[in-house]
């Protein structure tokens, strides 16, 4: 056990911690600005899955990983729009329609997973994932050279995507008008403004980063396509925008804590620790009930989130 | 940005109406709400909409603000007609509206307020050109507002303001007021009224919509009288009385007050002491309430919104935990009791929201009316197992007495309308004869008849014996059925005054936090 | 909304026969749907669905096991309406079901010699209280710190997942196998066939007895008068004294126990052991069923009917046109959105425009 603690190691684990923090990170910063608008989106964990697939297929049959990820965004931009008409247009109750995503896409994939791979016993190809986006000079760094500057490109994005996001929402004209739709879209309403409209390109963003960050199961981490690779991450960005109190920068930290017990987690079982290893597989997911517990305040929720808007 | 003086380059433009509403109709399933309706508003003009409650003023008023669309009639600004069917093309016209209910985005501050939505193109909002331009508006009109405080912790009366100057930075030239002194104090009225006749002279239109007499008499030139969707008449404020705008309000003699008979007041039945209790945001909403109220007696509390009302009501009721103090009725102890415990030891409730607060829309006017009673006999039995038929006889019962207007016990309660809503609610809470009724705005959206009904009940209970606390912020319903008036300010009761000795100004001024000559 | 002379006008209450109509409509909706997949899959589409027909209602043995297959999706169906009725998202049937599951093999295994009644009522009483412990947890969470019970139950669906997992690869693992199985439960814990010929065992008895349990407990009792009430109106249902937390924990711990014993069911009456293969994802399908059902008993067993002859049929389509048998996922996937959508046109009513 004593071993475990080597500097590599701890490395390792921290580089893992950010790496694998990225998909999370995706998934909550686009579930923040969903939010904002005043929709709640639980059809998240079906746009991860979406993205895992499409990322997966789209870079296996093109031969080329990046336009594998913008396919995954845009199926990813697809089930947004698609949850958007049903509780912006036809304002239906936004728990159902959360659910009934994720139970069309998981069959979906499911489907097409089947149909592509399983006849006859085909083996399941494997693509070649990316490789690290090494910063020159910086990579270099002693230590933290390894942990932060040696990662995948759509860590980068994600990670420099979150004072954009903060950015956009507190000092931008649209961010305002997207905060106040979620606060009260009666006042968007009677100011002229489209509620609706508002809340499609909430979920289109949403519906982006989802599909961006389930291509990064795939294409940067795993190499293949699984269904339900996602795994739950759906459900634990949800948690991780309440727990963050609906912040950005508490949210990039509560991604982190996540990608940190996962990448220990790894590596506790790589270096056969002595711990039954369904127990620590088990461990992000009854870290995010504990999350939801200890959630310090939701002082930030938007007032009028989960509500459908009517005009009456 | 449109200017707020009216153009003078066409001089017959002036002698031409400003609006022009045609033969408006406007339907909703089962009611009628404007029929056929036409009314001209002039340039330069206060125009007041007078109807009681469910005439159709409100209604009328989304629809020249595009929130509803019409089925049909016609509608012409400056002479030329228009399409409304959005608040956008409204605010493009010209016209602008104050709801009833405001429409604020309460965590932001009074700029962003204002400047959402009137910026249609820039990464960024102009605050410091909206900034300048507020402050000029403000000071224009007499007004302190900080301009960067956060809407949910300002006044109603300064939100109210919030309100109006969204309207005035867009430029409107016809501004629509809907019931706006229900919210304010006597006072705070008549500096509204006054802020008002200035806008009228620098050229604005105002639709004054309201139910109450006195307002029309003090601040328009002309009224408009709608009745159950229809027009009335439109006449020149100076060639009415007050009587017969009533009487073309109501469609009969209104007797303007109820009687109240005196009724010898009994033993101590209610004491609050000491109460505190926290707001959703936390921060302190009563300080230090202290009341008692008799048997055969009403305590009025009067006080302008958001001022620890609802607050109160609540741990009343039982659904907040006070911080501090001690509530007792018939001398048992009820300061942590459940909502169910209070109802056993005989307290009533009439909440301000009756679709919200008190009822469960979708069910059936039988279930609703044993709604937290359902547990008791005879309408379950031991407890655990519902008497169907238990229930529906007090259902006919309650319809029968209570006048409900519902076609059977089984109608789902969505149907009904808010009078009769209020008196399934009565014929709930009554049916216990309860020892304490606390009554939060038992009158507040309901016609000259439901109301009249409402008060007359409450006055029979006090008859009967019960101890009733009446919170309302329309003080002429208080003067007219309180014994002793409390009134309320920031949480605090100010003072607790005889009815006889109180008159609307005295409560004004407590309500507004001056006492004794000196202001909270 | 105005379109040629006639216009929408919401409905105040939607008729059942509106309601079961819509159902319908879903249905075919779907179905047209998965003809375009299944096109799409390369096979004939009329073969496919004829297979599927024969294959889930063509004979007495197909629908049989149709009804086998329906068997523990009316429980968790069940449990699903119970709770949605209290406007709680119980997204965690399907742990709930493995509960149950769980504690019959632990029951028959801590006390195996029981006589057949006893056992019966000993394995399927822990499974109850398995499943109810399993429900009751995430519903503590909501009424005491307003966890998201969607998230929880989630959560408690993985959670178990990996502790049977590690159950099935050590302690409880059968020692004469390497799969990951229990031993058998000892004979007496099993449910005998109902018909004789076909693998109807007596879980459907238990589903259909718990239906009208169900229906009972929702219409005729004061419990449930509390949870319809609270789950369309909290606020008011708090200000008349019906207290959130324990309707909240009562309705849960109830939903959880009829998934526990839907688990319990499954393995008594078909598998005979405790494995991690044992649900085909009935638990999310129970959600299907419970909205298809429109939250009410009868609703629920048809429904599950439906379901049941989707998955059955679908293996025959599979053999007959080489379509997959996943297809019914997407079939049920399809179906809820078209159910959803639908419900819509179902509240409003076209109105002739009186003026034109």
């Amino acid at each position: 056990m004593v071993e475990f603690f080597q500097t590599a190691i701890i490395i390792s684990v921290l580089a893992g911690m950010i790496r694998i923090a990225t998909p999370l990170l995706f998934a909550a910063l686009g579930e923040l600005v969903t939010e904002r608008s005043g929709v709640l989106n639980l059809g998240l964990e079906g746009m991860l899955q979406m993205g895992a697939l499409v990322g997966f297929l789209v870079s296996f049959q093109s031969g080329n990983l990046w336009v594998g990820v913008l396919a995954a965004g845009l199926a990813g931009i697809i089930l947004g729009l698609f949850m958007a008409w049903m509780v912006s247009t036809l304002k239906l109750d936004q728990v159902v329609s959360g659910l009934a995503l994720n139970l069309l896409s998981g069959g979906i994939t499911f489907y097409w997973f089947r149909v592509k791979f399983s006849s006859a016993g085909t083996q399941m190809p494997n693509i070649q994932i990316f490789k690290f986006g090494r910063i020159p000079v910086l990579s270099e760094l002693p230590y933290v050279g390894e942990i932060l500057f040696s990662q995948h490109w759509l860590t980068y994005f994600v990670f420099l995507g979150a004072p954009l996001v903060w950015y956009f929402l507190y000092k931008t004209r649209i961010g305002l008008q997207l905060r106040s739709t979620g606060e009260n879209p009666r006042a968007v309403d009677m100011k002229g403004l489209s509620v609706t409209n508002h809340q499609y390109g909430a979920l289109a963003f949403g519906g982006f980063m989802a599909g961006l960050g389930g291509s990064f199961l795939t294409v940067a981490s795993a190499g293949m396509f699984l269904p339900e690779i996602q795994a739950g991450r759906g459900w634990i960005a949800i948690a991780l925008v309440i727990f963050g109190n609906w912040v950005p920068w508490r949210i990039v930290v509560g991604a982190i804590f996540f990608g940190f017990i996962e990448a220990l987690q790894l590596a506790l079982q790589a270096h056969n620790v002595n711990l039954p290893h369904q127990l620590l597989l088990a461990l992000p997911y009854i870290l995010t009930i504990i999350a939801l517990t200890a959630a310090a305040g939701r002082s930030r929720e938007p007032l009028h989130l989960g509500f459908p808007y009517k005009r009456e | 940005m449109r200017n707020t003086t009216v153009s003078t380059d066409q001089p017959q433009a002036i002698h031409q109406p400003l609006l022009k509403i045609e033969n408006l109709t406007k339907r909703f399933p089962g009611v009628l709400a404007n029929d056929n309706v036409s009314i001209d508003v002039r340039h330069g003009e206060i125009h007041c909409l007078l109807g009681e409650n469910g005439a159709g003023k409100s209604t009328l008023s989304e629809t020249l603000y595009g929130t509803y669309l019409p089925d049909s009639g016609k509608i012409s600004f400056r002479g030329a007609p228009v399409e409304i069917s959005s608040p956008k093309d409204a605010i493009e016209v010209g016209i602008g509206m104050v709801h009833q209910h405001f429409v604020l985005v309460p965590p932001l501050s009074v700029i962003e307020n204002v400047i959402l939505g009137t910026q249609t193109s820039g990464l960024h909002m102009h605050t410091e050109t909206t900034r300048n331009r507020l402050a000029e508006l403000c000071d224009n009109y007499d007004v302190e507002l900080n301009l960067d405080a956060k809407v949910w912790h300002l006044s109603v009366g300064e939100q109210q303001w919030v309100e109006i100057l969204k309207a005035l930075y867009e430029g409107v030239d016809l501004l629509i007021l809907d019931e706006p002194t229900a919210v304010l104090t006597p006072q705070a009225s008549e500096r509204l009224f006054s802020v008002l006749k200035r806008m009228k002279d620098d050229g604005l239109s105002i639709i004054f919509i309201t139910h109450k007499l006195k307002e029309v008499m003090a601040v328009s030139d002309r009224v408009s009288v709608l009745r159950k969707g229809k027009l009335i008449a439109t006449v020149n404020t100076t060639d009415v009385s007050k009587q017969e705008l009533a009487n073309m309000m109501v469609g009969r003699d209104v007797m303007f007050t109820i009687q109240k008979e005196h009724t010898d007041v009994g033993k101590t039945v209610v004491e609050a002491r000491a109460l505190r209790a926290k707001n959703e945001r936390g921060e302190e909403a009563l300080i230090d309430v202290s009341f008692g109220i008799c048997q055969n007696e009403i305590l009025g509390l009067a006080g302008v919104s958001g001022n620890g009302q609802k607050e109160l009501f609540n741990v009343l009721v039982g659904v907040l935990e006070p911080t501090a103090g001690t509530l007792t009725l018939n001398g048992d102890d009820i300061t942590f009791a459940q909502p169910g415990a209070r109802m056993d030891a005989g307290l009533g409730s009439i909440p301000e929201d009756r679709i919200h607060e008190g009822l469960v829309m979708d069910f059936r006017v039988e279930e609703n009316v044993v709604l937290g009673i359902h547990r008791r006999e005879p309408y379950a039995r031991g407890k655990r197992l519902i008497d169907q038929d238990a229930i529906r006889r007090f259902a006919i019962e309650s319809i029968e007495k209570f006048e409900i207007a519902t076609p059977s016990a089984s109608q789902v309660s969505k149907t009904l309308s808010g009078g009769n809503l209020q008196k399934l609610i009565l014929a709930r809470e009554l049916s216990l004869s309860p020892a304490f009724l606390v009554a939060n705005q038992p009158t507040r959206g309901l016609d000259v008849g439901a109301t009249e009904y409402v008060r007359r009940r409450l006055l029979d209970q006090k008859k009967r014996g019960a101890a009733i606390l009446l919170i309302s912020e329309d003080l002429d319903e208080i003067l007219n059925l309180a014994d002793r008036i409390a009134v309320i300010f920031k949480g605090e009761i100010m003072e607790v005054i005889d009815a006889k000795e109180s008159t609307m100004e005295k409560l004004g001024l407590l309500m507004a936090g001056v006492q004794d000559g000196q202001a909270r | 909304m105005k379109l040629l002379g006639y216009r929408l006008e919401k409905r105040v209450e939607v008729s059942p026969l509106w309601q079961f109509l819509s159902a319908l409509l879903a249905l075919a909706i779907a179905f047209a749907v998965s003809a375009v997949l299944i096109a799409f899959a390369g096979a004939n589409v009329g073969e496919a669905f004829l297979a599927m027909a024969r294959g889930s209602v063509g004979s007495t043995s197909a629908f049989a096991e149709t009804i086998v297959q329906a068997t523990p999706l009316i429980l968790t169906g069940l449990a699903v309406t119970v709770a949605f009725r209290g406007r709680l998202w119980n997204i965690g049937a399907e742990g709930q079901f493995f509960a149950g599951a769980m504690a019959v093999f632990w029951a028959s295994a801590i006390l195996p010699n029981l006589p057949a009644l006893a056992m019966g009522m000993w394995v399927f009483s822990a499974a109850i209280l398995a499943g109810s412990i399993w429900g009751a947890i995430p519903a503590f969470l909501k009424a005491r710190f307003g966890s998201n019970e969607v998230i929880v139950t989630v959560m408690m669906n993985f959670i178990i997942h990996f502790i049977l997992s590690y159950l099935l690869s050590g302690p409880w693992q059968d020692p004469a196998s390497s799969f990951l199985q229990t031993a058998k439960f000892p004979a007496t814990a099993n449910f005998s066939r109902l018909i004789t010929g076909t693998r109807i065992h007596l879980g459907l008895g238990i589903a259909l007895v718990t239906a009208v349990v169900v229906w009972f407990l929702l219409w005729k009792t004061t419990l449930g008068y509390e949870i319809r009430a609270y789950g369309i109106n909290a606020l008011a249902s708090k200000f008349k004294g019906i207290p959130p937390m324990r309707t909240i924990i009562l309705t849960l711990a109830i939903s959880g126990a009829i998934a526990g014993l839907a688990g319990a069911s499954e393995v008594t009456g078909l598998h005979g052991r405790l494995r991690l293969d044992i649900s085909t994802g009935y638990g999310f399908t129970g959600i299907i069923v419970a909205l298809l059902g429109r939250l009410h008993p009868v609703g629920v067993i048809l429904a599950a009917i439906v379901m049941g002859a989707l998955v059955n049929g679908s293996l025959a389509m599979q053999i007959t046109s080489g379509v997959p048998i996943a297809m019914a996922f997407v079939i049920r996937g399809v179906v809820l959105v078209a159910l959803l959508t639908v419900e819509v046109l179902a509240q409003y009513r076209i109105r002739r425009h009186i003026d034109g």
